[in-house]
């Protein structure tokens, strides 16, 4: 029996390997079927591309969704991911992760329930394969969350505890490194992570936030773990952004305000956090810089509301802007606000887009004006846009991605 | 030695370890099976002015993985039961010797706990003392009486420092019952904080009762007298949102139609005198006695124990957990389907589930065998001056207003929960911290309690009752004397919706420290509590 129980994590192995074996030789198919274009050389088509999370056995899906010129959405697939989804989890949690360079045009989806990461090939909306990590790698309740730089995919497995390591190949394919294990300084569980260039900034869901250097591809700690400065009054993070030259880090807060906190992170760790309240829409965890990174939105998760504060790149210091009404189908449809995503690759990003969820769940559309230092936001017309696939859409990506 | 005599010696030696193992076992009386009749708890009476009890605290799990939690009694007339209802007059004094023994390892983590330390009450001293508190484990435990208007100090009823683990020798509760209480339904329940969910769950609370009420109610008098004591249990109810769970009445499971559901025999047409206590975790009734499906009339008698001002007819009462409702019941005629449900409750967008549940089925007979009748009490309640004389007329001291408020991680949870004093930052619980508000004795302060949160809350504050003055700023037509009540969820687009109840901190005997809290105990739990001073 003994010899039995040692053997399973090798036959999971060898599963493991033939999957991916399966999953490659799609990925070749697929590519093969790609018109020749170097995804970098042309105006790419837009999407949003929504993490349906779907939990039955082997159901999770993507749905993508075209943007058009004012940044409306039009439905265009629903593709299969090749796992499970969570059915929710963390409001900050980044399901879909989306690389747009010179070598590859990408969406990751977690599949929480089925430990696995779905790859597609955006353009065409195809599934590349669904990617193991390492045979104890497991999302649990919470699922999983995803961070990308041009060269890596770092998944965080809130079940296990694991940060695992994938390579991107071509064709969007995953290659598995290496698993970290990482715990919060109160043994909470990973929450929400961000990566620019060595950095690495996971945020743990009990007031801990910690870095690690990423510089040799696997996360190796900066030994800087430490309790936010807003988590002693409750203000735990939740989500993380990094601004493009990784001189910042800032969190967003699950309180029960619009409450932020921002780490000077130039030294190479984190400094302690300065804590920024920037209004009173309910619950501020999911942060995300605009492209020109000038503002800062934060998605009111419980609150059906997205804040959009002013952010000095230079000092790191965010200061009030203006909060949108509540958005239609607020507690009568959906309940929860995923983090938002930006339209525009540039400027301000023009207009957000808010996963809700619901059931069935959907995507809100904001449109964004700044001039003269006052912004507004305002719903768009026919907002929101039903996501008929989701009952528990809580992450969206758009593509192209921001520059950084 | 051969391996057969080997194999028989070990199994032996096994059989004789585990039998002595079972005895030692920490063990919970058999519940009753799907259906059958419904029955009185068991009763414990007071005698010459004087209730004395003693409780064993154990635990043990059912076959169907439901954590049992019980305050086990033996008595020579009935043998070992759990949770007997505790029967006094005003004036008497309770005498309640606890032993706890837990040792279960409850299904998961209180919620909110894994995100920061495990909360800890100030070390003992050198003399061990429980009521110096000591560190909150799942297998530590106490009491509080719910409802009764008594000091918030320790062997009374106080929640705060007290602490009695499950090494401790018996702990004494003396309590005197006010003579110029009311006479009326409370209860008892564990209520130490970050565990309370589980004890609950595990159906530990018991029925308290006040004599008296046929002398404040004549027309209870004489009427044969059914107590239901609804609970709640979840395999784990620690797992966000609950998951599934099962309503009990009398341990009684209610789950039809996927099992039969209790009986409760009537005679045709003839009146009974019904107290129903709502021990559930988190469930929101709304009580019905339905003819078919038509809900009857129902006679108020009390809420939270304190009997109403004026006994309406009513087809629904609505009781929040923790919740208390007396009422006369008119049975139904001969070959009339007849029930009692739990209609169901609305509890908000991100409430949890509350649907409408068969409680028992009634059946009439003309030979049915009623329970006892209510039992007179001996005294008469002291008439003159009753706590809380004169509330409505007072003017208030202070106005305060409060609101819940939730921080969630996620659509899966971890939450924490808030009870806040509008200005204040909100936090979770801590018993390190000091009390939100601070007050003196005399004081009568008027609070408008907000709900900013998409569930329903139960706000509940140990010591006092309170007088329910108006719900969304609309003054109530009966305003009732109340120790728990439901504060609606918002909505999303309108104002907060809100209760306005007044406090009265007049009685010297609640001077000191003591809780308010949501009742839904998840909630109290992970943090939706505060502490109120009250000073001599």
């Amino acid at each position: 029996m003994r010899h039995l129980l040692n053997s399973i994590p090798a036959i999971f192995r060898t599963l493991r390997v033939a999957a991916r074996q399966v999953s490659l030789s799609g990925v070749i198919v697929a590519v093969a079927l790609l018109p020749s274009i170097s995804p970098a050389q042309q105006t790419p088509q837009r999407y949003v591309v929504t993490a349906d999370d779907e939990t039955a056995d082997l159901t999770n899906t993507a749905t993508f969704y075209s943007i058009g010129l004012g940044g409306g959405l039009t439905p265009v697939a629903t593709t299969a991911s090749g796992g499970a989804g969570s059915a929710g989890g963390y409001f900050a949690a980044v399901r879909v992760s989306v690389l747009h360079n010179a070598q590859a045009d990408c969406a990751f989806v977690g599949n929480g329930a089925s430990n696995t990461v779905g790859a597609f090939v955006v353009q065409t909306q195809t599934l590349a394969g669904s990617f193991f990590g390492s045979g104890t790698d497991s999302g649990g309740t919470v699922g999983v969350g995803l961070a990308t730089n041009d060269t890596y995919l770092y998944v965080g497995f809130g079940g296990s505890n694991t940060i695992g390591t994938f390579a991107v190949e071509p064709g969007c394919a995953l290659a598995f490194i290496g698993d970290t294990s990482v715990l919060g300084l109160n043994g909470g569980t990973i929450t929400g992570l961000a990566a620019r260039g060595n950095m690495l900034v996971v945020t743990y869901g009990d007031g801990s936030i910690e870095s690690f250097n990423i510089s040799q591809g696997m996360p190796l700690s900066n030994g800087d773990a430490q309790n936010s400065t807003g988590s002693v009054n409750d203000h735990i993070p939740n989500g993380v952004d990094i601004t493009s030259d990784g001189h910042y880090a800032i969190f967003g807060d699950a309180s029960t305000v619009t409450t932020v906190e921002v780490s000077d992170i130039s030294s190479g760790k984190l400094s302690p956090t300065i804590v920024y309240n920037v209004g009173t829409a309910w619950n501020s965890a999911g942060v995300w810089l605009s492209p020109d990174e000038t503002m800062l939105y934060i998605s009111n998760s419980s609150g059906g509301q997205v804040t959009a504060a002013f952010f000095d790149k230079a000092t790191g210091t965010v200061t009030r802007g203006c909060v949108s009404p509540r958005l239609n189908g607020f507690y009568n449809g959906w309940v929860y606000a995923g983090r938002v995503g930006t339209s525009l690759p540039t400027g301000t990003g023009s207009v957000l887009y808010v996963p809700e969820f619901g059931g069935p769940s959907s995507v809100g559309v904001v449109n964004v004006q700044v001039s003269n230092g006052k912004c507004t936001l305002t719903e768009a017309s026919g907002s929101p846009v039903s996501d008929p696939s989701s009952s528990a859409l809580i992450s969206i990506g758009v593509y192209p991605a921001r520059p950084f | 030695m051969t391996r057969f005599y080997r194999l028989l010696f070990i199994s032996a030696v096994l059989t004789v370890f585990t039998t002595s193992l079972a005895a030692q076992l920490p063990d919970c009386p058999l519940r009753p099976k799907p259906g059958g009749p419904l029955v009185n708890p068991p009763d414990v009476f007071s005698q010459n002015g004087v209730l004395s009890a003693a409780f064993t605290m154990r635990s043990s799990f059912d076959a169907e993985g439901y954590l049992h939690v019980c305050y086990n009694y033996d008595s020579s007339s009935t043998g070992r039961v759990e949770a007997p209802t505790l029967r006094v007059n005003p004036g008497d004094q309770l005498m309640l010797q606890l032993t706890n023994r837990l040792i279960y390892n409850p299904p998961a983590p209180p919620r909110g706990q894994a995100r920061r330390p495990v909360m800890t009450m100030p070390a003992r001293g050198t003399s061990n003392d429980p009521c110096t508190g000591g560190t909150m484990v799942a297998t530590s435990t106490n009491v509080h009486f719910h409802g009764l208007n008594i000091p918030p100090k320790c062997h009374q009823d106080e929640v705060i420092q007290t602490d009695i683990e499950n090494t401790d020798p018996p702990f004494e509760y003396s309590v005197q019952i006010p003579k110029n209480d009311s006479p009326g339904m409370f209860w008892y329940h564990p209520h130490l904080h970050g565990f309370a969910t589980v004890q609950v769950n595990g159906g530990a609370p018991g029925a308290l009762i006040v004599g008296g009420m046929e002398k404040v109610k004549p027309q209870v008098g004489g009427l044969p007298e059914r107590v239901f004591v609804i609970r709640q249990q979840f395999t784990d109810p620690n797992k966000w949102l609950g998951g599934t769970n099962q309503l009990t009445i009398n341990y009684h499971q209610a789950i039809a139609p996927l099992g039969a559901s209790p009986i409760i025999t009537m005679k045709p047409e003839a009146k009974e005198f019904w107290r129903v206590a709502n021990a559930s975790n988190q469930a929101f009734l709304a009580l019905q006695v339905q003819f078919g499906t038509a809900p009857q009339p129902l006679e108020l008698i009390a809420l939270d124990g304190i009997p109403v001002t004026n006994s309406t007819m009513v087809t629904t009462i609505q009781l929040p957990p923790a919740g208390r409702a007396e009422f006369i019941v008119q049975g139904p005629p001969s070959n009339t389907a007849a029930s009692f449900w739990q209609s169901g409750v609305d509890t908000g967008p991100i409430g949890n589930a509350n649907p409408a549940q068969l409680l028992a089925t009634i059946e009439t007979s003309a030979n049915a065998q009623e329970p006892p009748a209510l039992p007179p009490a001996p005294t008469t309640p002291e008439t003159s001056p009753q706590r809380f004389a004169g509330l409505a007329t007072v003017t208030p001291t202070t106005q305060r207003k409060l609101y819940f408020a939730e921080a969630t991680n996620g659509s899966a949870g971890p939450t924490e929960f808030f009870i806040a004093l509008e200005g204040q930052t909100p936090k979770v619980f801590n018993v390190d911290e000091p009390p939100s508000i601070t007050t003196k004795v005399g004081a009568v302060e008027d609070w408008t309690i907000e709900n900013r949160t998409g569930e329903d809350h139960a706000f509940h504050i140990h010591q006092v009752h309170f007088l329910f003055l108006a719900v969304n700023g609309v003054p109530l037509k009966d305003q009732e004397l109340r120790d728990t009540v439901i504060v609606p969820y918002w909505d999303g687009k309108s104002p907060y919706p809100s209760v306005k109840v007044r406090m009265d901190f007049r009685d010297p005997e609640i001077a000191g420290t003591f809780v308010y809290h949501c009742h839904v105990l998840d909630h109290e739990d992970g943090g939706m509590m505060e502490k109120i001073k009250v000073e001599p």
